[in-house]
């Protein structure tokens, strides 16, 4: 007889396997927190993407001009006389002169009448010819890069070159780009915490849930002897999984829809969000997102369950 | 093994259902519990599997008090107690075979040595052929053998059955008798609560605790009086 048990043995291998000692996958309160997990997933790598992009946007763009300026010498002056084309190149040779000469300028070019033409062909069109309209000077500034700049001191003193000589330092407009991007960051950063919030409540409420349900069934594992960490194991592989898959679909559609907006960018040519191409480590992040949010879900049940269960006798 | 010692049981603000409950219960002896419908066998019983403690009194098992174990020991306790419930308490989401196993599981043996023994006993109990079933499918009869067999699949300490043979024919009724004999004649300590008089003489052996007004006595078989347990102490 023993041995016909055992040659008969493969039956023993339940054909639908036995996942929980809880009926866990049975009831709707699994798909809730899978529908949830996704769209907070989605909103995550929405936020970090956003965040990502700018940053890096941010950082080429201020790399390549915080130590850069540019004078200008209009063509008019302050009353709206047009000035000779003559007295305009000689000023902006004595300030290039001038420049090159101060110590905490590394260097100091007259931008070419042609590289000004091609900077104003876009707005004025091809078209119009310069022969009788006089071009403003350009003395594009490149200033070494361990130097605080008094940029008023700097203005003043090209100031004495002509009135209406201008200081472009890119200043205020750079530390507004900084202060979006600070703020996007900032936003990113608080979305963030918010899911991690929504994710610890979500999943300590549904497995309080579960508990409340499967109360006759944790009963009698309880009688069996089973210890706390047994039962919490089961609800932390449960509540691991299941956010781990609701996550890890919000996390693709996520990343397609990104991957669209970014193809959709290039086509239309938005030149002012240059790229917003995620670098790989970026990529890797946000694949590893519901890996955090699974585990972060099993820590919550854990915790829940040792809680309500140390209420048992 | 087991000692009541003044112990009354009531349910919140009721009634006591059990008072003055005394009895020691030797390692290796074979009880039935018997009395009335409604005399407090399953609450008895419930005190037993350390379900519930007592209201009051000392009550102690394995040589300890009970009333003063922590989570962890009285976990160890109840992983050497077998118990087949009235209503049966099966897990209705996973197959005979899975609720067998269960308490192998939660006590952590191989997975190997679980299925050699489970597939045994399940030949044994005559549900070979019904491994993959899931309990609610199968008859009231079935389902109080898989109760019966998850029960001794552990070869418990203490055996604890709560009218086990309500639902079987004599055959298998006869048949889980004697597989509670035999956990017995191998040093289990076996209480079976139990209303059915025909069962109870056809193994007159055993000794009897009877319950009657919230208090037990104890009945020998070859005492015809019965002998009030509370007066021994
Ligand atoms: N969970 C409970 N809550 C309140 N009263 C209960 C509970 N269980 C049993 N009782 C009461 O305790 C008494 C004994 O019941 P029980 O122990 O089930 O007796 P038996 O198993 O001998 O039929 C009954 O009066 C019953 O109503
Ligand atoms: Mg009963």
């Amino acid at each position: 007889m023993i041995n016909f048990i055992k040659k008969d043995r493969s039956l023993g291998v339940a054909k639908e396997k036995r996942k929980y000692d809880l009926p866990l996958n049975k009831g709707s309160g699994g798909s809730f927190l899978k529908i949830l997990m996704g769209l907070m997933t989605i909103l995550a790598i929405f936020a970090l993407s956003a965040s990502f992009s700018l940053s890096e946007m941010t950082e080429r763009w201020s790399s390549g001009l915080e130590n850069k300026a540019t004078v200008e010498i209009p063509a008019e002056d302050n009353k709206g006389n047009i000035i000779e084309q003559v007295v305009v190149d000689k000023i902006a040779l004595d300030i290039e002169s001038f420049l090159k000469g101060h110590p905490d300028v590394e260097t100091a070019e007259i931008m070419r009448p042609q590289e000004i033409k091609d900077l104003v062909s876009p707005w004025l069109g091809n078209e119009i010819t310069f022969e009788n309209v006089p071009l403003p000077g350009i003395v594009s500034i490149k200033f070494k890069d361990d130097k605080e700049i008094n940029y008023t001191i700097l203005e003043s003193r090209l100031k004495s070159f002509g009135e209406h000589v201008r200081l472009d330092t890119h200043g205020t407009w750079l530390a507004d780009l900084l202060k979006f991007t600070g703020a996007l960051n900032f936003a990113a950063i608080l979305i963030s915490t918010l899911i991690g919030i929504t994710t610890v409540v979500a999943v300590a409420g549904a497995v309080q849930a579960r508990m409340a349900v499967y109360d006759e069934e944790l009963e009698l594992l309880h009688l069996m002897g089973a210890g706390d960490r047994y039962i919490a194991n089961q609800l932390q592989r449960y509540s691991f999984i299941t956010c781990l898959q609701g996550s890890a679909i919000g996390a693709i559609i996520g990343l397609i829809l990104i991957f669209i907006i970014g193809w959709l960018l290039k086509q239309r040519d938005i030149s002012l969000l240059p790229d917003f191409n995620l670098s790989f480590v970026q990529i890797i992040i946000l694949i590893i997102l519901p890996f955090f949010i699974g585990l972060l879900a099993m820590v919550t049940a854990r915790q829940t369950v040792l809680r309500e269960l140390s209420k048992m006798p | 093994m087991i000692k009541f010692e003044h112990v009354g049981l009531r349910y919140g603000v009721g009634p006591e259902v059990l008072s003055d409950i005394n009895f020691t219960l030797e390692p290796g002896t074979f009880h039935f519990l018997s009395g009335p419908s409604g005399s407090g066998k399953t609450s008895l019983m419930s005190m037993l599997y350390l379900g519930r403690q007592p209201t009051r009194g000392l009550m102690s098992m394995f040589g300890k008090n009970v009333g003063q174990l922590n989570r962890q020991e009285l976990k160890k306790l109840r992983q050497r107690i077998g118990v087949v419930f009235q209503d049966f308490r099966l897990l209705n989401h996973m197959s005979a075979f899975d609720n067998i196993a269960l308490p192998l599981r939660i006590s952590g043996q191989p997975e190997k040595e679980i299925r050699a023994n489970v597939e045994e006993l399940m030949e044994w109990v005559g549900l070979g052929d019904h491994r993959h079933m899931l309990p609610n499918t199968m008859s009231g009869g079935q389902q109080q053998r898989i109760a019966v067999a998850r029960a001794v699949i552990t070869r418990p300490k203490l055996l604890l059955a709560d009218e086990p043979t309500g639902n079987l024919d004599d055959e298998i009724g006869l048949r889980l008798m004697n597989l509670f004999d035999q956990l017995n004649r191998m040093g289990t300590t076996v209480v079976i609560a139990s209303h059915n008089t025909v069962l109870m003489q056809k193994f007159s052996q055993h000794d009897r605790i009877i319950l009657d007004d919230g208090q037990a006595y104890l009945e020998k078989p070859q005492q015809t009086i019965k002998q009030r347990l509370g007066s021994m102490f």
